[in-house]
């Protein structure tokens, strides 16, 4: 009897330090299928991946290719077997052709010297064959994230790889680059291919998987098929109870106008083109205003403009009437901005200060913790931090001298929003503020914005995740590239009517 | 939840071992070395290297000569003082042998051919090396010019601005400057009673002012407002400017501190007129890359840098004792610098260490948890 | 006139050498500040070989001593740049502290093997120089007053190398992708850690030749306690103004060697000699150039992406 399976992996259990990462997990690839995984971050996915390739070493369990016991030492062997991934950080050396990205590690030679006739020939081939349309001399940081992950699919294609594995592919495309994608991947699976599709997305995997396996916390929840299934039973077996996606807050009562964008134009720093063109809106009080849009589509250096972290080429700013366009950054963050990072590596945190010093950091020259003379005042330091930590429940391992680097990430965060809000800023710029959060941390940090609304401050709210944008805002702008090319009202729109805007087809 | 937490997870701790491991590492390369060049002498050639003025018959000579290492001791602390504030604001000062030169250049211009007194020519001094630092921090912030490399440009040019500046200050006698002893007494450095002390008159106030910078510089990174804004900086440039800090300006304002506590070591060196600069020297002096090893020898610790600075000096001075028949002085540099090659493994050292001390807390945790799960097995079978 | 030109052909071939080695390097992901010491090294090899090795000037001598000293001065350059890459590839030391160790231990080593040697061979000798005023004859060749230095050839020969090596080979595509995305070249199976080995050891090869070159240029003894006196980092500099391009870099080595000559030969020129400037103006002026330019270039200087950054495969 024919073995049906492309890929096995049996019975996998990986434990770290501390934790254990996948406990007991079966996943069975059936080939020519699209089969889902589906799980929250954190669930164990990208560690079974990386077990899968070769990364880490299993403490138990095997991994079958067409039925046989296979031993994956590196990402060499899982090559050899046929396995490609495309991850969810494209994996391109973006001074590179996507040509050279394409044969990079089986490059075509004669005696070391590339041949690379034949290589675009190969390439121009599978790309025809799949409509998988890219330019194979252009340079990968020119081109779109859509032809850059047309790049990642060839490569996989080039090296004739059976078994396709999509890493969150969707995170970056507009949703009309999403059902490009989802036609490919089922031309794919018609050729017999067999193709893993990682995700957290109901919809996309209702749309396209035949099979769903589901983990959660590290272990195995189970598999369906998904022709038998709902998306409510999905989103169970994900989170392990049903989860109300809706936040509860009251109607908005805006007040006075605390933030005038006036004309602002922001320059790019990837490109020569301005990121942020010609643009104007106004937040006020008692209000949630969001920002939404693809990423990449100048959302980035409109905060960036706002917050002062780069110099506006044109435009005004008002703070509460008071012209900020000129202001420095302490200067606009003691007038009662806060600003909630979008990358809290980059810029939200000191990863080598503890956490008590990373939690004063917008106010350590403050009376209340430094003397007229300059010194520190480390005892109300710790003071203050040990009421946010409370209040807050950051949880860390040593409390206030925790080095923020030793910090979990959802932790991090919450550091971070507790050090912004206690501000009581009249104006929180909040960046993505739930990325790579699990469910009760992002409940927490919905609940503290809400909160901060309620209490009369304007929100400026920045978010690519649309299911939080419409839970959340009480105003839409959607950016598209670089402009605000529609105003929504969340309680008259859907969000198929917000994708046509974000992917510029639509505008008022 | 505060565990008890064993000797050997203690930062400090760690990075004191480490130092000395560096240490008794580099002695035993050197010992190899001293080996190989002549295997008789070699145990005898090591040991004076280590024991310096120990070396010394009399106890009187060696108060005398340990009064000279100290005097040695003060600029290479000051330097490595210089280079340890850098690097805690994220910049590698290798162009403190540069303002070290500065430093001396304006304080022997000042003091032999202007006849100035000995805290004006300290001062201008370390202007001097504050503005060549200035320089580096400005090319730093506003133009990306890596530091290592305009440090490197500027240590050149400051050795030859140095010898043109010093041209007239020169000895016609030989290639030296003058002795400020023949030609500026104004321009020595007091000596507060040490001089008799130690039967030396070069132990001078150099030695408590550089003991002193240590003491201020561990305050200033440590204590303050000001040291707090720097380490951010150097730790996360982008968070520095997410909260509001000048960071162009902190770079720059690191650069003039750690120009000025370069020069100063060249300033209070020249100054107790230990020794002359010759004007057709070159080579940068060694002093500035001998900070860079006390500086991390010392773990990066202020008060760490007046131990190691001792011992470096300590070394360098004993390689003037082997035997010149067989082996040269230069064996002490030669250790140093094995010393600091090693120095860049004390990261990994410690890495090593605590994973090593994770794995045995691990198998320690595992072991109780199995013991307990065999007990409760049993409590519920009974 | 003509003996600036030559002063400049051949301190632009060392400037050339230097900074290829240390674009090959970087382009590995490595930043090599321990070329000032590899160089040394590279020069102390080379210079042992002209000193002990019997010279005769016939063409076979020549060319036989000429092979025997670039050979020695490859190997001391590579087998001392495996320090470096013990250090800063398998161990993840801090490139910065580790570069400026090797420079530091490089002047020291020499020293003291030097002077250990001439006290061996004579118990009254305490210097660090070595001596090759005829060995050196061998690589140098008369057309008309024009004083050609082998290694000028050397230098475009490896310039040519270099560049194919890094743009038309395989081993080229893949060394970049780990300068710049390792990660990347990690997932197509390319392993990182040999890949930066080989970088970091071609750009001791490559500093070794520019040592060797270096100590020949224009002198016949070389007093080793003196170092290379800032060469390999103004060989970066020049790197960093070729913006990590060969021929650009060739360009760039020009540019800096000229003024490099001209301290040399200033006296040759009546109306520099009129202008009365003092010499110590002249031995600044390379590195005041230096300084200018970079002021000017380093802000939109494209570096690999990934330089300075130990590879861990932890990291994804």
């Amino acid at each position: 009897m024919e073995n049906q399976y492309a890929i096995e992996m049996l019975n996998i259990t990986k434990r770290f330090p501390g934790i254990i990462a996948n406990d007991n997990i079966t996943l069975q690839l059936k080939k020519g299928e699209i089969h889902a995984l589906l799980g929250e971050n954190g669930a164990g996915k990208s560690t079974l991946m990386s077990v899968l390739f070769g990364l880490y070493q299993p403490e138990e369990g095997v991994i079958k290719k067409d039925g046989k016991v296979v031993q994956i030492n590196d990402p060499n062997d899982a090559n050899r077997l046929g396995i490609g991934m495309v991850h969810q950080h494209f994996k391109l050396v973006e001074c590179f052709s996507v040509l050279d990205n394409i044969i990079l590690g089986v490059e075509p030679n004669k005696m070391g010297f590339l041949q690379k006739d034949e290589a675009r020939k190969k390439v121009m081939e599978l790309s025809e064959r799949y409509g998988l349309h890219v330019d194979p001399d252009a340079i990968i940081e020119d081109i779109t994230v859509g032809m850059q992950q047309r790049t990642e699919i060839l490569k996989m294609l080039y090296r004739e790889n059976e078994i396709l594995i999509f890493d969150e592919p969707t995170a970056v495309l507009t949703p009309q680059e999403i059902e490009e994608l989802m036609q490919i991947m089922k031309g794919l699976a018609k050729e017999g291919k067999s193709i893993l599709f990682i995700s957290h997305k109901l919809n996309e995997i209702m749309e396209v998987a035949d099979r769903c396996s589901v983990l959660r916390k590290g272990k195995y929840i189970g598999t369906v098929e998904i022709a038998n299934t709902t998306k409510e039973e999905l989103s169970r077996m994900m989170v392990g109870r049903d989860v109300d996606f809706v936040v509860h807050k009251d109607p908005a009562k805006p007040t006075d106008v605390v933030l005038d964008v006036q004309h602002i134009t922001v320059a790019s720093k990837a490109h020569s083109n301005n990121a942020v063109k010609d643009v104007s809106f106004q937040v006020r009080r008692g209000e949630i205003v969001c920002i939404a849009g693809i990423d990449g589509n100048g959302q980035t250096e409109l905060v960036y403009g706002i917050s002062g972290l780069e110099p506006l080429k044109s435009g005004k700013i008002l703070m509460d009437g008071e012209d900020i366009t000129k202001l420095p950054i302490r200067k606009r963050s003691v007038d009662g901005m806060s600003h909630i990072p979008e990358d809290r590596h980059k810029h939200g945190l000191v990863l080598d200060y503890t956490l008590e010093n990373n939690l004063v950091l917008q106010r350590y020259f403050e009376p209340e913790f430094t003397n007229a003379m300059g010194f520190l005042r480390k005892d109300n330091i710790r003071k203050y931090a040990e009421r946010l930590i409370e209040e807050y429940d950051v949880r860390s391992g040593q409390g206030p001298i925790t080095p923020a680097r030793a910090m979990s990430g959802g932790n991090q965060q919450k550091a971070i929003i507790a050090r912004e809000i206690d501000k009581n800023p009249k104006l929180l710029i909040a960046v993505q503020p739930t990325r790579g959060l699990d469910v009760g941390a992002i409940e927490f940090i919905h609940k503290q914005i809400v909160a901060h609304r309620d209490a009369g401050n304007g929100v400026l709210l920045v978010s690519l995740e649309l299911d939080e944008v419409m839970a959340l805002s009480d105003r839409i702008l959607v950016m598209y590239e670089g402009e605000i090319v529609g105003e929504l009202d969340p309680k008259q729109t859907t969000v198929e009517e917000m994708g046509l805007y974000m992917a510029g087809a639509k505008r008022q | 939840m505060k565990e008890k937490r064993s000797l050997l997870r203690n930062d400090g701790f760690q990075t004191f071992a480490a130092s000395v491991l560096c240490i008794v590492l580099g002695l035993i390369v050197g010992y190899l070395a001293l080996l190989i060049i002549n295997a008789d002498g070699a145990g005898k050639a090591i040991m004076s290297v280590i024991k310096n003025f120990f070396n010394k018959p009399t106890s009187a000579a060696r108060l005398k000569y340990f009064g000279q290492t100290l005097a040695k001791t003060a600029p290479l602390l000051l330097c490595s003082l210089s280079v340890l504030f850098a690097y805690k604001v994220g910049l590698f000062n290798i162009g403190a042998a540069g303002q070290y030169c500065l430093g001396v250049a304006l304080a022997l211009y000042l003091g032999i051919c202007k006849q100035w007194p000995w805290y004006l020519c300290l001062i201008c001094g370390i202007c001097a090396g504050s503005i060549s630092g200035a320089v580096c921090g400005i090319l730093r912030a506003y133009c990306n010019v890596n530091v290592v490399i305009s440090g490197i440009m500027l240590n050149w040019i400051s050795l030859y601005g140095t010898n043109m500046l010093l041209k007239p200050a020169m000895d016609p006698a030989g290639k030296d400057t003058f002795r400020l002893v023949s030609k500026a007494k104004q321009a020595l450095l007091p000596t507060l009673g040490m001089e008799k002390l130690f039967n030396d008159k070069y132990v001078t106030i150099a030695i408590p002012i550089a003991i002193l910078m240590a003491i201020v510089v561990w305050i200033v990174l440590d204590k303050t407002k000001l040291g707090y804004e720097l380490k951010a900086t150097g730790n996360n440039l982008n968070a520095a400017k997410y909260c509001g800090m000048k960071e162009n300006r902190n770079i720059i304002l690191t650069m003039v501190i750690a120009g000025g506590l370069a020069a100063m070591g060249g300033a209070l060196y020249y100054l107790s007129d230990f020794t002359q600069w010759n004007v057709n020297s070159s080579s940068v002096p060694g002093m500035g890359f001998n900070g860079i090893a006390a500086a991390f020898l010392g773990g990066l610790n202020p008060i760490g840098s007046i131990f190691s600075s001792f011992f470096i000096t300590h070394i360098t001075d004993g390689g003037g004792y082997v035997d010149l028949s067989h082996y040269c002085a230069q064996i002490a540099d030669f250790i140093s610098a094995v010393i600091i090659y090693l120095c860049g493994f004390v990261l990994f050292f410690k890495t090593f260490l605590n994973s090593r001390l994770n794995k045995a807390e691990e198998r320690k945790i595992e072991k109780a948890r199995a013991l307990a799960a065999a007990e409760t097995n049993k409590g519920g079978k009974a | 006139m003509l003996l600036l030109i030559q002063y400049t052909l051949i301190f632009a071939s060392v400037l050339l050498l230097v900074a290829l080695g240390g674009c090959v390097s970087e382009h590995s992901g490595v930043i090599n500040l321990g070329l000032e010491g590899i160089m040394v090294m590279g020069s102390l090899g080379g210079a042992l070989v002209m000193r002990f090795l019997p010279y005769t000037a016939t063409m076979g001598g020549r060319f036989g001593m000429f092979f025997a000293v670039l050979c020695a001065a490859i190997i001391f350059g590579v087998v001392y740049s495996c320090l470096l890459a013990v250090a800063c590839i398998n161990l993840k030391a801090d490139q910065t502290i580790v570069g400026t160790a090797l420079n530091m231990l490089g002047t020291a080593l020499a020293t003291v093997a030097v002077k250990s040697m001439n006290t061996a061979l004579n118990p009254d000798d305490h210097s660090s120089e070595i001596k090759y005023i005829n060995a050196k004859k061998a690589f140098l060749t008369n057309i008309g007053k024009f004083e050609l230095n082998w290694f000028m050839i050397v230098a475009v020969i490896l310039l040519v190398v270099v560049f194919v090596l890094l743009y038309k080979t395989k081993f080229g595509l893949r060394l970049r992708a780990c300068g710049e995305h390792p990660q990347a070249a990690a997932s197509v199976g390319i392993n990182v850690f040999k890949m930066r080995w080989a970088g970091v050891l071609i750009s001791g090869l490559l500093g070794g030749v520019g040592g060797i070159t270096y100590i020949t240029a224009g002198v016949s003894t070389w007093k080793f306690e003196n170092g290379v006196a800032g060469f390999g980092f103004l060989a970066l500099a020049v790197m960093i103004f070729g913006a990590w391009d060969p021929f650009r870099i060739a360009g760039a080595a020009l540019l800096f060697g000229l003024f490099r000559a001209l301290g040399n030969v200033y006296n040759a020129f009546d109306f520099l000699k009129a202008m009365n400037i003092p010499s110590g103006v002249y031995n600044m002026l390379p590195y005041i150039v230096c300084l200018i330019v970079l002021a000017f270039t380093s802000k939109k200087s494209r570096a690999p992406k990934a330089e300075g950054i130990p590879y861990d495969k932890g990291m994804r």
